[in-house]
């Protein structure tokens, strides 16, 4: 019976279980040095004096850093990004963010590093600031970077079909504008990079999920080749795309730089996580064309995503969030516009279901206002335009593989939508709510993989896909077994480690299982073949005629033999094979084209109870699926699924990062509430929907549930109470304004 | 935070003692849960702390022959919640050390920490003040008393000097025939600190009101108490609007209330008046619905 499909325990369970995860965490390395960092307490300013000389001579310290030392260092390029270098490791001239790093000490301990800190002497001349993306990008505004005059880093446009056209031809034009705040990604363990260098290498144990990306930037950074940088990579606490770039890594290795070859450690507080990378906040506005029987005829998305001060991986995002702002229906014409804003912020980046979060709440929010104004149901409206097989989306490109409808077909299924539902009770008020979502996946992209079958007739896989928490060496591990004929729980997954394991993009937007689970079969498939080849000698019998099962490989005439004993026959220490897994992008500057193979695909199906007299919102009942494919590991894949509603659950209900002049009023988690196990649905259904063909493909499912959570709670809201909140989150408070509002406006249409 | 000293006394004398000596260098530790996170956060940084933990006598719940409840400040927040006594005299104060945190924060927390630290957003305040409890206090000019309503002063503090130490909590019981209850509201996360919590002690007698205790917590700096406005319920048949109108008056007592991330003032001074006037409908069996 093959592996796939199998619920399967995690590979390290046992070691989860009894604390013997060797997270970065916890490793101590000989001789190794604490790192602390000082901080800005303005929001934008230029900096006009650093005095560091006094820290140098604290106790214990052993490595002192300004911005103004790294700038001026000949053998390092201090400044770094990804689509455009604008982030100093350290800030020179000025400081675009409370919290930005501005000095940095290494000392043997932690506290003597932090007291050093207290020594080092910095002068302000504070700037104007802003930090709402509308202000912005409004005439007048403060200017971040130099070269960016209207503080917009990056634009995207789509353009297909005539918008204007359709809008005049259309019975009903609806505009609206959708708001999502700042909020924070909270992974259980913080961020962590140890840096040492050795002999010219640099070497970084760190908690990230881009082993070959921080391995690119700190090459570059250190004017390295790739191969001199060794990044090896533990198991995350968590990642939700915290960790999905470069964080801590470049101070942690520029004090390293300074230490004669003692490794340095930076861990990030809790407080401190709040400014190292947040989730974007958006402004969406949305503005669709209809006709009477609910065919939509077009649509225009305008997208003001806040980078922060540096734009991170603000390019390959905005893109992002510019095509996941537009939804899964079929537009004939469609006019998007995705623009990455510089605001006074801490950087933002990935947040698990990145951009498409943002994307669905204006979406499917509006999906909701439009078949209201329509006075048709909303499930309806979206069936009229649902993305089919064969249907053409805004890019141009023909949706294959399209399962939108039947997502949300079992989404409503789960939530037994037709129950009777008791509306009013008290000072309850009941509705039900649903939503639909599409992502693309990053391409185009790459993965790699090694595969060995060992001489004790076990295998290895060598990846460089890291775990965190979501199963993904167990799925690997299950896919290498499926073809070698092993117990999954028998393999061994090595990595990441950049001088060991292969090439990896990354590990973020539900691709591991679909990029690198298609590298490890293939490198599995050839060592197979491998195998097989030595059965054919062996046993002179047709290779299909050889099966390969339990550890041996079994010929028609019921023959078989270990692994290990085949190997030892043909001589052979293992059988090593390696497998590679490309996709690839074709789009033009008005996004006309092909974006990706496949579409990721889920909907969400809600109830939810709001307490009139207080505005409280429970959500009681979430129904969520995801288009799976091929599922490897089921009992995992229903984690996730359900993992990303109570995830979602958190920026829908309470999750925002407030400001205050520039500065994070509630970078604690006291003050920032995250859903706890209380908060989660009593009824919580999920599915992962699959092919009913042999050969699906297996297709990541590690966000798909958590985008429609915002807006089938707010639709279901709307059900319950006809009010229709367009800024995130959907606190009490929100609502019970919303609602004093509609009641004042009731009594005022009562007396006219 | 390298040469904080930790002190462990065993009597009360050597605390108070050590108190002197240290004077306003040193912080007490009972459960530590909030001290911890100052330190943590670098808000406090004491020379010291003097652990009570191994302090005789600051352990323990008793009631005595007049059916006072006492409870030594050692007792943790968990252990209240679960004590048989507490629970049948007390409910109020049962539930609303039973709301703090999370487990793991109860059992490590105590009640005389959680009276000590005066945190605003805390629910035991409330409940106490609404049950008529007040502190035993010793220091160097010996041994005083203050009743719960006029301990708390504002954010974090009391009115416990810097050299005093607070030996015991003493609730006196109930009036006759009186139910308690207490009600917290959560604006956010489940595991939140209230917005409001409102404490409310209840006593009816053939219909009639004979004794309303309410206090409001977390609304304003201090727990939120108004004899005046108790008083003029006693003697009354409690109906909806009856209660309807107490909870309207008592919400616009409120002095200045906070705004912050749970709660704008305004929505405050609202999720009192409904909870006030819930908390009072369910201890007089009305309809809690509006």
């Amino acid at each position: 019976m093959s592996p796939i499909g199998r619920d399967t325990p995690l590979l390290d369970a046992r070691e989860r279980v009894e604390g013997r995860l060797p997270y970065v965490l916890n490793l101590s390395l000989p001789g190794m040095l604490h790192a602390k960092v000082l901080r800005s307490s303005h929001p934008h300013a230029r900096i006009t004096r650093i005095d560091a000389a006094a820290a140098a001579h604290a106790p214990g310290v052993v490595a002192v850093l300004t911005g103004r030392e790294l700038a001026e260092a000949d053998s390092i390029q201090h400044l770094y990004g990804i689509g455009t270098r604008d982030q100093p490791i350290l800030a020179v001239d000025k400081v675009r963010f409370v919290g930005e790093p501005v000095a940095a000490v290494a000392a043997e301990t932690r506290d003597q590093a932090e007291a050093a800190l207290d020594l080092i002497e910095v002068d302000y001349e504070a700037l104007p600031s802003v930090d709402n993306e509308m202000a912005a990008v409004a005439p007048g505004a403060p200017i971040l970077h130099d070269d960016v005059a209207d503080n917009i880093v990056t634009h995207y446009k789509l353009r297909r079909g005539d918008v204007d056209a359709a809008f005049a031809a259309s019975d009903l034009v609806l505009e609206e504008t959708y708001t999502s705040p700042t909020a924070q990604q909270v992974t259980m363990e913080p961020h962590v990079s140890i840096a040492q260098f050795t002999d010219g290498r640099l070497t970084v144990h760190t908690a990230s999920q881009s082993p070959y990306g921080v391995r690119r930037v700190l090459a570059e950074i250190f004017g390295l080749k790739p191969e001199e940088v060794r990044v090896i990579v533990g198991p995350l606490g968590g990642g939700y795309g915290a960790k999905a770039h470069v964080r801590l890594e470049p101070i942690a290795a520029a004090l390293a730089w300074k230490t004669g070859g003692r490794p340095v450690k930076f861990v990030a507080t809790r407080a401190e996580e709040f400014v190292i990378v947040t989730k974007h906040a958006v402004t969406i506005k949305i503005k669709s064309g209809v006709m009477r029987d609910g065919r939509l005829t077009a649509r225009e998305v305008t997208s003001w995503w806040n980078t922060g001060a540096y734009a991170d991986a603000g390019f390959m995002l905005t893109r992002g969030g510019m095509l996941r702002s537009i939804g899964p229906y079929r537009i004939p014409a469609v006019r998007a516009d995705g623009y990455g804003v510089y605001t006074n912020r801490p950087p933002a980046a990935a947040f698990r279901g990145a951009m498409a979060s943002q994307g669905a709440w204006a979406y499917e929010s509006h999906m909701d206002s439009l078949a209201h104004a329509l006075d048709m149901a909303p499930i309806e409206l979206r069936r009229k335009n649902i993305l089919r097989e064969g249907d053409a989306w805004a890019t141009g490109e023909i949706m294959h593989d399209a399962h939108y409808e039947e997502c949300l077909d079992e989404a409503l299924r789960l939530l037994d939508e037709g129950r009777p539902l008791a509306r009013a009770e008290g000072s309850i008020r009941r509705g039900r709510g649903a939503a639909v979502m599409m992502k693309n996946p990053q391409a185009p992209s790459r993965s790699e993989a090694r595969v060995v079958l060992r001489g004790d007739g076990r295998a290895t896989v060598y990846t460089s896909t890291v775990e965190m928490g979501q199963g993904a060496h167990t799925a690997l591990a299950q896919i290498a077994a499926d073809r070698l004929g092993l117990p999954a729980h028998s393999m061994q997954v090595v990595g990441p480690d950049t001088d060991q394991t292969p090439f990896d993009q990354i590990t973020s937007g539900s691709r591991s299982t679909h990029m690198m689970g298609n590298a490890v079969l293939r490198a599995a498939q050839a060592v197979a073949d491998e195998v097989r080849e030595l059965g054919r000698r062996r046993y002179e019998v047709e290779l299909g005629e050889i099966t390969l099962a339990d550890g041996h490989l079994h010929t028609p005439d019921g023959q078989s033999v270990p692994y290990a004993d085949l190997l030892n026959w043909a001589g052979v220490a293992q059988v090593e094979q390696r497998g590679e897994f490309k996709t690839e992008q074709n789009l033009d500057e008005n996004h006309q084209g092909v974006t990706c193979s496949h579409w990721h695909q889920g909907a969400g199906a809600c109830e939810v109870e709001v307490d009139i007299e207080t505005g409280k919102l429970t959500v009681t009942r979430y129904a969520g699926t995801s288009w799976a494919g091929k599922v490897v590991n089921p009992v995992r894949a229903r984690a996730q699924n359900q993992g990303n509603i109570i995830y979602g659950l958190g920026p829908t209900l309470c999750e925002e990062m407030v400001f205050d002049g520039g500065q994070v009023i509630n970078a604690n988690l006291a003050d920032y509430l995250i859903p706890s196990i209380l908060d989660i649905p009593l009824h919580l259904h999920t599915a992962s929907l699959e092919s009913k063909e042999k050969d699906a493909d297996m297709e990541g499912i590690g966000e798909m549930t958590l985008p429609c959570v915002a807006p089938a709670v707010a639709n279901a809201l709307y059900d319950a109470l006809g009010i229709r909140l367009r800024d995130l989150p959907l606190t009490a408070e929100r609502i019970w304004r919303a609602l004093h509002l509609e009641e004042v406006r009731h009594e005022h249409s009562r007396e006219h | 935070m390298t040469d904080l000293v930790f002190l462990e006394p065993a009597t009360l004398a050597e605390a108070n003692s050590l108190l002197a000596e240290h004077g306003g260098a040193a912080k007490l530790l009972a459960g530590g849960t909030a001290v911890v996170l100052l330190l943590g956060q670098k808000l406090i940084r004491p020379a010291a702390l003097i652990s009570l933990g191994r302090v005789e006598g600051l352990q323990g719940i008793a009631v005595d022959a007049e059916g006072a409840l006492h409870v030594r400040p050692m007792a943790s927040l968990a252990q209240v919640a679960a004590d048989e006594r507490v629970r049948r005299g007390w409910p109020l104060l049962a539930m609303a050390c039973a709301e703090v945190g999370n487990v793991r924060v109860r059992n490590q927390a105590t009640l005389g920490g959680n009276m000590a630290e005066a945190d605003y957003a805390s629910d035991p305040p409330a409940a106490l003040v609404a049950l008529d409890g007040y502190v035993r206090i010793v220091g160097p000019r010996g041994e005083r008393q203050a009743a719960l309503a006029e301990f708390f002063l504002g954010f974090y503090t009391t009115t416990l000097a810097e050299d005093e130490l607070l030996i015991e909590i003493v609730v006196p019981p109930l009036p006759s025939r009186a139910s308690s209850a207490y009600l917290k509201y959560k604006s956010r996360s489940s595991e939140d600190r209230p917005c409001v919590g409102v404490a409310a002690v209840l006593a009816v007698e053939d219909g009639a009101c004979t004794a309303a205790r309410v206090a409001v917590g977390a609304a304003c700096e201090t727990p939120q108490r108004f004899p005046a406005l108790e008083r003029e319920l006693v003697g009354q048949r409690l109906t909806p609007a009856i209660v309807g109108e107490f909870a309207g008056a008592y919400a616009a007592a409120l002095p200045e209330p906070l705004d912050d991330l749970r709660g704008s003032a305004w929505y405050r001074r609202e999720m009192t008046r409904v909870h006030v006037r819930r908390a009072l409908s369910a201890l007089a069996g009305l309809e809690t619905a509006q």
